[in-house]
């Protein structure tokens, strides 16, 4: 008896490449809820940035717009613009994926990639034709603070987007199988929209 | 050598951390020769940014990332054969597991290593306190001590053996096999060491004295041992978010069936409302201490005055991370004194929806109660009255919980030892603790005795009175579970006594003082405190002490013990239905829930209900049938 239930249990341990399944009390998809949950408190970051920008332009009555601290809006409103078109880029990857569509999607995705770069290599480039900078004054801290807190999470996303690129390219996901996919989409979403958010309160308010 | 090199451990952490130094050094030293900055090696900057990249490196040479890297290369991942699954030998502790009960104990260990460090600094403290003027250390080392000592027990003590508590027992507790992303609980256990070996090893360039608070702009302004403290919080709190998704992802999705919200215990009910706390409040205490980082390593102007820059601002973000902090580091408690309540009193927890709703309007009411710590701050005089008044409403739910115990006991037949024990003194000592806390929320009382003696006497009642009673209460209710033996109950109830009644010798008196005036955080006193120190001085040794008989306790039990059964306590959740310690993947098949957790007393009652082992063919010898609920009393 003891020997069967030995070799029973090592029959057991061979199939076991790990823990049995879990019930599943949820519909939602356990990546897709602790991605969203991952976003709450990125979301709270930010909150804590525009704490302190609110505080420094209207707890703090500082003069505003600093002197000398003239934004390019017209070329930041084209790079939102940039930002914002690859989303929809990221979706016609997903469409595609669903649809079976692997050239649109790694279409999508690579476009996607490339938007975002464009995006960063952008704002790099507006940093350095400022002419002002975070150590002249708290205005200018807190411009660059929350801008490159924001760009920050574009450089994550687009880390994101490159992994997937490179699964993509190798012929991961399918049809019916592409959290891969989605889960790091939503995270790109949440940067875009956030960026949206950033350059109403910092370039036009 | 060069197998274990490439393989993950500690070989490759060492050499890795090497990596992450050179790695600081080339990177300062490139930024700066490219800014035509003069000398090109500055050991300030290395130093910065290593205390960044070099935990970096080590947790990859750790082997924290290896899947993930495979998995984002598109590289076939090796699949989760769990040859590192459970603990075989105690080397298994030292490694990158992901096992949930061997992170739990993983975490619970390791930071009862930091509470010890954490007291040892406080011991060095109360000799310093215990004559007027200067016997053993000199201003800034004091500041130094209170500072670290806080730190510790704050982040690496509290806030992390509660998450290792519950990382043990949640899973079992809800019929799942592990947490939902048991690769991401690994990695959050690992940040803690570093965290807490970056605070401690502040010491080799002097502490950081700023206080666990590290107000701006005395932070940064402070020698470059404070970033010890700034970068050491961002892994704490890195740590402290991961674990609270992956406990709220594991309890939205991996219940098992017929366990529905309000048929779960309340210990999970407690981190559920805890790790909603986490993941919405950290971010913010993250973002404080990035804005202390900027302006000391960029020279950004977050809080300089001169430039605009707002001091206050640092005061308000930082307590609207910290006061939620409070929960977090008191709900967990509440969760684990409702279990042993319950379970000792025999009898079914009083007004159980009542309970964990209140837990639920902590978590809203936490955050609308910060600005109370900055009443003499000199912020806005409009914010007082409101935070004063939100601050005495949360006393309400948690007043529901209080009553809510003391009517579980009622005519309960209590089996006193040591969990309960220590259960019963939390309530009453975290009683008193919330007696002068709604004492200090009111406003001619609280600026009378800020920073003051009585806020340490408070502080002190609510977090060693009450969370570490309650940590002591789980660690003795739950070691049975976690090393399959059972503890010394004579040596455990002495551990009680001693450590109660010195707590109270120690800490009550620092009422009085405070209300005379003397001052926290400062290393002298006037002679007419003298007394008082003294004494308190001499208690806080035997409060020390009394750690010696719980470690022995802990050690000699978990080595020699007499074995443990599956379920001494008698209790009806899941955790005690399974072999003690558990199988490795906890449940051979999911058990199904049928009721209540807490029907102790109720004839013929029913919690989880496991399939007949026989029937599935699977290896019977594992597991007890179905729960018949022991006859209550």
């Amino acid at each position: 008896m003891e020997a069967a239930s030995a070799a029973q249990g090592a029959l057991v341990h061979d199939e076991h490449h790990g823990p049995p399944p879990a019930n599943r009390s949820s519909a939602v998809e356990p990546q897709m809820l602790g991605m969203l949950l991952f976003i709450i408190s990125e979301v709270m970051v930010f909150g804590a940035f525009f704490a302190a920008y609110f505080f420094i332009r209207i707890v703090g009555g500082a003069e505003w717009p600093a002197q000398g601290t003239e934004l390019p809006v017209a070329i930041a409103g084209v790079n939102t613009a940039i930002l914002l078109s690859s989303s929809l880029t990221l979706h016609w990857a997903l469409v595609s994926v669903r649809a079976g569509n692997r050239a649109g999607l790694k279409a999508g995705i690579l476009l996607t990639t490339l938007l975002g770069a464009t995006f960063l290599f952008i704002q790099i480039n507006e940093y350095v034709h400022l002419g002002f900078a975070a150590q002249d004054h708290a205005q200018g801290t807190i411009f660059f603070g929350l801008t490159g807190l924001h760009g920050a999470h574009v450089l994550i996303g687009l880390v994101l987007l490159i992994m997937v690129t490179v699964r993509s390219f190798r012929g991961h996901f399918s049809e019916k199988s592409h959290w891969g996919l989605e889960v790091p989409g939503i995270y790109w979403h949440f940067v875009d929209v956030m960026w949206i958010i950033v350059y109403t309160t910092i370039y036009i308010l | 050598m060069a197998m274990k090199l490439r393989a993950p451990g500690w070989y490759r952490a060492t050499a890795f951390v090497g990596l992450g130094v050179l790695f600081a050094l080339g990177l300062t030293s490139a930024v700066r020769a490219a800014s035509g900055l003069d000398p090109v090696i500055a050991g300030e900057a290395w130093l910065l940014v290593g205390l960044i990249a070099v935990p970096l490196f080590f947790l990859v040479g750790i082997g924290c990332f290896d899947y993930w890297f495979r998995w984002a290369a598109g590289k076939p991942t090796v699949p989760e054969d769990h040859s590192s699954h459970g603990a075989h030998s105690w080397r298994d502790y030292f490694r990158v597991n992901t096992d949930h009960k061997v992170i739990g104990i993983q975490y619970v260990v390791t930071s009862f290593f930091f509470l010890f460090i954490g007291g040892a600094v406080a011991m060095i403290m109360r000799a310093e306190l215990a004559q007027p003027g200067t016997q053993i250390v000199d201003g800034q080392t004091f500041n130094g001590l209170f500072s670290v000592h806080a730190a510790l027990l704050i982040f690496l003590f509290i806030i992390p053996v509660f998450a290792g508590l519950a990382n043990y027992v949640i899973p079992l507790m809800i019929g799942a096999p592990d947490m939902a992303f048991p690769r991401l609980n690994a990695l959050s256990f690992w940040m803690l060491p570093v965290a807490g070996t970056m605070m401690v090893a502040s010491f080799l360039v002097g502490p950081f004295a700023s206080g666990w608070t590290a107000y701006a702009p005395l932070s940064t302004t402070q020698p470059i041992g404070q970033m010890f403290f700034t970068i050491g919080v961002q892994f704490a709190g890195a740590s402290s978010i991961a674990t609270a998704l992956n406990f709220l992802v594991t309890i939205i999705t991996m219940r098992a069936p017929g366990l529905s919200f309000f048929r779960l215990p309340l210990l999970v009910w407690a981190n559920f409302s805890t790790s909603l706390l986490v993941v919405i409040a950290t971010p913010f205490i993250a973002a404080s201490q990035f804005f202390v980082l900027l302006d000391y390593g960029l020279g950004f102007n977050f809080f300089s005055a001169s430039r605009n820059g707002d001091v206050l601002m640092y005061q308000h973000v930082f307590w609207f991370y910290s006061h939620p902090a409070v929960y977090i580091m008191m709900l967990p408690g509440f969760g684990i004194v409702s279990e042993i309540l319950a379970v000792k009193a025999r009898k079914p927890i009083f007004g159980y929806r009542m309970m964990a709703f209140s837990l639920l309007a902590i978590v809203v009411l936490g955050f609308t109660v910060w600005a109370h710590h900055m009443f003499v701050s000199g912020m806005q005089d409009w914010i007082r009255v409101p935070m004063m008044v939100t601050t005495a409403i949360i006393a309400v739910p948690t007043g529901i919980k209080i009553f809510s115990w003391l009517a579980t006991l009622w005519r309960g037949v209590l089996h006193i030892d040591t969990p309960m024990l220590f259960a019963l003194g939390f309530l009453t000592m975290f009683t008193l603790g919330g007696i002068s806390g709604v004492a200090l929320a009111m406003l001619p009382f609280v600026i009378h005795v800020s920073d003051s003696y009585f806020i340490v006497a408070h502080i002190h009642y609510v977090l060693f009175g009450g969370s570490l009673f309650t940590v002591y209460a789980g660690v003795y209710y739950w070691f049975p579970k976690m090393t399959g033996r059972m503890y010394d109950e004579t040596l455990g109830k002495v551990h009680f006594w001693v450590t109660f009644i010195m707590f109270n010798v120690t800490f009550a008196p620092m009422h009085l003082v405070g209300i005379e005036g003397m001052p926290r955080r400062v290393s002298d006193y006037p002679e007419q405190f003298a007394s008082w120190n003294l004494a308190i001085s001499v208690a806080s040794i035997f409060l020390g002490l009394s750690t010696l008989i719980f470690v022995y306790n802990m050690v000699s039990s978990w080595v020699g013990g007499p074995k443990a059964t599956a379920n001494p306590w008698r209790a009806l959740t899941l955790e005690w239905q399974v072999s003690s310690p558990p199988p490795i993947f906890n449940f051979d098949a999911v058990p199904t829930v049928v009721g209540g957790p807490y029907e102790y007393g109720v004839p013929g009652a029913v919690h989880g209900v496991f399939p007949d082992p026989d029937k599935d063919g699977a290896d019977a010898a594992k597991q007890q049938p179905a729960t018949t609920p022991s006859v209550a009393q």
